[in-house]
């Protein structure tokens, strides 16, 4: 084989290398999950007076690049929750039967991962919030509640824990929903959750 | 002028790497998939609705200045939220790209290889 014929057949393998190396970034980055919350010395326990009924109008979560509007969700005819429509993927939605950001009891936000061909949604990285996160929510009175992650727990749909999401608390508490896991078909296997307990309030200014 | 032919076919399986890595990159939603209307709220839904199981709550109107018993949920949802649609699996279509673009430059480069010898065999007669 004469030198020229050489280099175009070594041009024509290291293409094909480079063609093969190409697709195989596929899911790389969707496909860790991480496990239980980190620890963190910023957890408190303290106890923060709950706030008065106003609903949420903004959420605030630094630590995920989220800062979005809040709208108000919900139950569907078959009696699940309501989610954001499709189109309004960028944007988190409070179960209007749970109690406002602040007051006592568990309230409730949900937001998408993915809407399919729409692109990714405001909640596409939620589980990678640890413990000790801030989560600010501001109310439609002006106050703002800040909240602590606790937990992040990703769950199987089909065990989705409805009493650790919705049941009674003793104190404001905040529940942060969206997908995860793996995906079969259209659909996410699993459900991510944040649980979160009021760190802080700030008046509405005067 | 050989030198000349092999660098320009070098440049042209270079511009067919650039033009297909991209694609590859961009898997998170290369697929179309129809919107799943059934499944999400339609915004005008959401205002007309009033859940039933809540013997005490009224119209959403009033919503503001309603406190649902005790603070708590006065509703709670059956089932799991379904808070995410995923694009269909696309993995065969990448699989089957990748294979068409190696096979591409492979061809590409046996035609330079045949030309490259024709050429020279031309020239020693």
């Amino acid at each position: 084989m004469t030198p020229l014929s050489g280099r175009a057949l070594a041009t024509t393998v290291l293409a094909a290398l480079l063609v093969g190396c190409g697709g195989q970034g596929d899911d790389v980055s969707r496909t860790g999950r991480p496990g239980a919350a980190a620890p963190s010395s910023h957890a408190s326990a303290k106890s923060v007076p709950p706030l008065e009924r106003s609903v949420p109008v903004g959420l605030r979560i630094p630590a995920i690049g989220v800062d979005t509007p809040v709208m108000r969700l919900g139950l569907a005819p078959d009696g699940t929750v309501e989610v954001p429509p499709v189109t309004d993927d960028d944007r988190a939605g409070w179960y209007r039967h749970s109690p406002t950001p602040g007051q006592v009891g568990p309230s409730v936000v949900l937001g998408h991962v993915t809407v399919g061909t729409h692109g990714d949604g405001v909640f596409r990285h939620l589980a990678r919030l640890h413990r000790g996160d801030r989560i600010e929510a501001r109310l439609e009175n002006g106050t703002a509640a800040e909240f602590r992650v606790t937990a992040v727990r990703t769950v199987a749909k089909a065990d989705f824990p409805t009493d650790d999401v919705y049941g009674d608390v003793d104190r404001p508490e905040l529940r942060l929903i969206t997908c995860g896991g793996p995906r079969v078909g259209e659909e996410y296997r699993d459900n991510v959750i944040a649980f979160a307990e009021l760190d802080s309030t700030s008046p509405a200014p005067a | 002028m050989r030198r000349t032919i092999l660098s320009a076919v070098a440049l042209a399986c270079t511009a067919v790497l650039a033009a297909t890595a991209p694609a590859f990159a961009d898997d998170p939603t290369p697929a179309p998939s129809t919107p799943p209307a059934a499944s999400a709220p339609s915004p005008g839904t959401e205002p007309s609705e009033v859940p039933s199981p809540s013997v005490s709550s009224p119209a959403p109107a009033a919503e503001p200045s309603r406190a649902p018993a005790d603070g708590q949920v006065s509703a709670v949802p059956e089932g799991a939220p379904d808070t995410g649609v995923a694009a269909p699996a696309s993995s065969g279509t990448d699989e089957g790209l990748i294979g068409a673009g190696a096979g591409g430059v492979l061809v590409a480069g046996g035609a330079v290889l045949f030309a490259v010898r024709r050429r020279r065999a031309a020239t020693r007669a």
